[in-house]
């Protein structure tokens, strides 16, 4: 069965196996959420609990890994870890060192790493009195051991000399903006938009690329390309990505609290996730878990978080499409829903600062498109057009996700710098 | 209004029980795992909270349950219960009215009531519009084909949600009420009811449509508790027309219904409406039968299309012919009538089919029954039954009393399962229901109970596992199983449902051991049947170990059954001395 050239073999006895071994790795997962929940004290123990067990439960795990099959719960059970291990001022080193195992294991999350960079350079390697004084010592730890994970890690494949070929494997900037089914992010919207102006474009006298018309929206891997809107290149994406990761890291490197670090990473993974090149829908959890974590802080944050929950989750339904899939991925995220946003909804406590008016009234208006919205994109659509126009639900689907993406990012940016 | 005087009582009964709901809601800490995943809900959460929850994890598991394989799946050449419900779903679509019983016996020839042959239809009808060929006439025969089995489960899933489902909530709804248990322990009992493995397994992964006929017992037993005794007939009715298997509880529901006619003073108007509503109800029920078949007739289709000359003689009731015209009119009628008794009731076929754990089955192993005259068995076997439900039915007769009435239901179902003829393993589904909804009646949730509960759920679950490693099904048994013995804290997971403070330490030692040595038979049954392979000259050993142990355990379920009946009834004077001791003690 684990025969290199036995590709698409299916005997039950594999599948067992597999799922069985994503089911046992999971053991990480839980042991990280313990860590979480007894490292939180008093009151806040309870909402710790209810987040682990929100995490633990995430139908994004069940989708992503239980079904479509990837060992994502074992590797953010790693990533909690190191999370969790940053709240002592005694993990630090161990912290870092954890994630950089993580980073040998899955490179998604060196989005995330900025964060690791600029919390661990300020707590660590600088004195909590003065940033000009360096504590040479911490520096000398953590640089060999991340050297030394590092060196494990990819130092047998450096000594056959494969270096070159398995970076080109890890980064691959040849394939297109968007992926298959468009992940929830900016250039969802930016295609969206694209698509709209094709009709639009000859009344107000732009031109239009004919050759791309067809294309965008062929569901297949490769190459995007915009028929009326500029052409994105990496380099663009790229630039992006590091400008809105910036942003909260200086307010990360001022006010170096562990809130302010998880904060600090879940923005970074949004602004991986929003601008990042060929973006897969399943690095939502790159938000949403590192969220889920500080969710229960008070309501403001509570109510940034709950259009993400919704969009995220709903933007993983295309993963699935069989429709024996379909009850499963539907009413286990419908029930995820409305379980944990009721219970988060009575255990975050009220925030001392103002809340934003209008914020709550569109995060209400959001989540109840999302049913007719789902109806229609899994029956509706199919009875009315058939086989036909099978991009359009996918579109409508991300287009609808993207916007509560992006607007759980602004939510939860104005949040951060006034907390 | 004759029913109006009971349906006060439950009201009244509340006030009196107030402070029993207290203490339960009172309780520290939960004492389950299944109470303790609904502990948060105790005292914030409505009802109308938890019950959207509740559903939505039973569906996901009815589903997820149903992504394994099905009865007969790649099984030729005559496949299995899947393929009878299809093929009904064919042969209902295509063919006119008057031969659904009549057409090609030999391949899963119809042999339900007419409710299941018009809920065919309706499937079939419903599953033509989607893709034609999943019932062509003839050449859909033993498909196998993947978005057919999505539609098939589906049409399970739904037909419980709208029978079953809304029948155990309001069920549990009035029964919890009735004793006055606590809106949240009412909840814990219809989570574990819904949860319960033995119906998962037979109906979402083995594949068959039980849940309609069970569904439509408890709506009946919900009317008898309210007090509306013509509807609880006409549910009952309905019941007995999806699955003739309905009919082992029927000598409690005549009883009952008697019962009430007649104690505590004689209602003739009440016996009368019952007995019309009954009549009318039966009648509506093959009336679309009997309408197609003189329309076929007067079109002159012939309910067997491929013969000609003189209808061919009744298969039962011959000597009817001697009296009637087989020229006339209605001869079709009585032909077709004949035949759906015929085709219902297998009176043929010998006194057990398989290997079922019922009292013929486990005496078997030590007479050989097979070599007396069937004849000679049919009697024994209907003395043996009538004598274990006359018990039974003579208490709810004389004392028609509506708590009782799972007691009753069960303690017969179970005295037709362990004694009638043609038993099959998954009819121990029905003395299961009625003793699973005790979890929402008086001390429910108590260990008593809750063990009880649990001991014959999880040995009926374990009987039915030859049926299902048949068909490759033991991971879902595992699985479904073990969690529903988890969730209610029992063997073999915990021990927490034995012993408790305040009953007599004697009865729970005795209960503890009995169940225990069960337990742990069950257990080292699978592990032997894992390991040794049976000697060549006895290759059913395991089979018919299955079958006594169960036989044994089943006996003991209904011995308790009548046992509880007597005690609550109160017949027995001396357990009134020592409840009024304890309250003493108090």
């Amino acid at each position: 069965m684990l025969l290199i050239y036995n590709l698409e073999y299916d005997s039950w006895q594999t599948v067992y196996f597999q799922r069985i071994t994503v089911i046992a790795t999971e053991v990480v997962l839980l042991y990280a959420l313990q860590l979480f929940i007894d490292s939180s004290h008093g009151v806040a123990r309870r909402a710790a609990q209810a987040a682990a067990v929100s995490i633990f439960l995430s139908p994004g795990l069940l989708i992503i890994d239980h079904i479509h099959f990837q060992y994502n719960g074992a590797m953010y059970g790693i990533l909690i870890l190191s999370l969790v291990l940053a709240r002592q001022k005694s993990g630090l080193l161990a912290s870092g060192l954890v994630f950089a195992a993580l980073l040998c294991m899955k490179h998604i999350y060196l989005y995330l790493a900025p964060a690791y960079f600029v919390y661990l350079l300020r707590v660590y390697c600088l004195s909590p009195k003065s940033i000009f004084r360096i504590q040479f010592l911490n520096c000398v730890k953590l640089g060999l051991g991340i050297l030394g994970v590092f060196g494990l890690a990819f130092g047998p494949f450096a000594m056959k000399g494969q270096m070159q070929q398995m970076l080109s494997r890890l980064f691959p900037f040849s394939r297109g903006l968007c992926h298959a089914y468009w992940a929830p992010n900016v250039w969802a919207i930016y295609s969206f938009m694209d698509r709209v102006l094709i009709f639009v474009a000859p009344r107000l006298g732009l031109s239009v690329n004919t050759s791309a018309i067809n294309s965008v929206t062929r569901g297949l891997v490769g190459d995007t390309a915009f028929a009326v809107l500029p052409e994105i290149t990496p380099r663009v994406c790229f630039a992006l990505t590091l400008l809105f990761q910036a942003i909260p890291l200086v307010k990360l490197f001022l006010r170096p609290t562990w809130d302010a670090f998880i904060g600090a990473v879940t923005l970074c993974g949004y602004a991986s996730f929003l601008f990042g090149w060929h973006v897969h829908e399943k690095a939502i959890l790159l938000v949403i878990i590192p969220f889920s974590l500080i969710a229960l802080r008070d309501r403001r944050h509570l109510s940034a978080f709950r259009p993400l929950a919704v969009s995220g989750h709903v933007s993983l339904f295309p993963l699935l499409f069989t429709p024996a899939e379909f009850p499963i991925k539907t009413i286990y995220t419908i029930f995820w829903l409305v379980l944990f946003l009721m219970v988060f909804d009575r255990l975050a406590p009220a925030s001392n600062h103002t809340r934003f008016f209008l914020f709550d009234r569109f995060t209400i208006l959001y989540i109840t498109i999302s049913i007719p919205l789902i109806v229609y994109c899994s029956l509706l659509h199919q009875v009315i057009f058939g086989k036909s126009y099978e991009f359009l639900p996918l579109m409508f689907m991300s287009s609808y996700s993207a916007i509560g993406v992006v607007g759980s990012w602004i939510g939860f940016m104005v949040v951060y710098f006034t907390s | 209004m004759a029913s109006a005087s009971p349906a006060h009582k439950p009201r009244r009964k509340n006030k009196n029980l107030e402070s029993s709901s207290k203490s339960e809601a009172l309780v520290r800490a939960p004492s389950f795992p299944l109470a303790a995943f609904l502990w948060p809900a105790r005292s914030t959460l409505s009802q109308w909270e938890v019950l959207p929850l509740i559903l939505m994890v039973a569906g996901l598991f009815r589903w997820a349950a149903g992504l394994w394989g099905y009865s007969g799946f790649h099984k030729p050449p005559m496949f299995g219960d899947y393929e009878a419900q299809r093929h009904w779903m064919e042969i209902t679509t295509h063919l006119p009215i008057s031969q659904w019983y009549f057409h090609d016996l030999e391949w899963w020839g119809l042999d339900y009531p007419p409710l299941t042959a018009y809920h065919s239809w309706l499937l079939g009808k419903i599953g033509s519009y989607i893709d034609p060929s999943w019932f062509a006439l003839y050449t859909s025969r033993g498909s196998d084909n993947p978005d057919l089995k999505v539609f098939m489960r589906a049409t399970v899933i739904v037909s419980e949600y709208l029978v079953y489902i809304p029948a155990v909530v309001i069920f549990v709804r009035k029964f919890s009420r009735f004793f006055g248990v606590a809106q949240w322990s009412a909840s814990v009992a219809l989570a574990a009811i819904l949860m319960q493995p033995g119906l998962i397994l037979i109906d979402h992964v083995h594949f068959q449509y039980n849940t309609v006929m069970l569904g439509l017992v408890l709506a009946s037993m919900s009317r008898m508790i309210a007090g509306s005794y013509m509807w609880a007939s006409v549910f009952f009715v309905g019941a007995l027309g999806f699955k003739q298997m309905a009919l082992y509880y029927a000598p409690a529901v005549f009883a009952f219904l008697l019962g009430s006619c007649i104690f505590p003073r004689i209602n003739p108007g009440r016996f009368l409406g019952i007995a019309v509503v009954t009549l009318i109800s039966f009648a509506t029920l093959i009336l679309p039968l009997v309408i197609g078949t003189l329309y076929d007739t007067s079109r002159g289709i012939t309910s067997r299309p491929g013969l000609d000359g003189p209808p061919p003689p009744l298969p039962i009731f011959a000597f009817l012919s001697s009296y009637i015209d087989t020229n006339a009119f209605y001869y079709p009628l009585v032909e077709q009538m004949v035949q759906l008794v015929h085709r219902v009731f297998p009176f043929a076929r010998g006194l057990f089919e398989d290997k079922v754990a019922n009292f013929w089955c486990a005496a078997n192993v030590v007479i050989k029954l097979r070599k007396y005259p069937t004849e000679l068995l049919q009697r024994i076997s209907l003395l043996a039954t009538l004598g274990a439900i006359t018990p039974p039915c003579a208490v709810i007769f004389f004392q028609p009393r509506k708590e009782l009435l799972p007691y009753v239901f069960a303690a017969t179902a179970w005295g037709f399962f362990l004694f009638s003829y043609q038993v099959h393993e998954k009819s121990v589904l029905l003395p299961l229901l009625p003793m699973t909804i005790l979890l929402a009646g008086k001390q429910g949730l108590g260990k008593e109970i809750r063990s009880w509960v649990g001991f014959a759920n999880i040995l009926g679950v374990w009987t039915m596992f030859p049926l299902l490693q048949r068909v490759d099904l033991s991971v879902p048994y595992a699985v479904l199983t073990l969690l529903w013995s988890y969730l209610l804290g029992l063997p073999p997971t915990s021990l927490s449902a034995y012993f408790q403070e305040g009953q007599s330490k004697w009865a729970q030692w005795a209960t503890a051991l009995v169940h225990g040595s069960f337990y742990i038979a069950m257990t080292a049954w699978h592990v032997a049947e894992r390991v040794v392979i049976p000697p060549a000259d006895k290759p059913d050993l395991w089979v018919v170990a299955n079958v006594g142990v169960g036989a044994a355990g089943f006996s003991l379920c209904y011995l308790w059954c009548l046992w509880k009946l007597i005690q609550e009834s109160g017949l027995i004077s001396f357990f009134s001395g020592t409840k009024t001791e304890k309250v003493k003690t108090k």
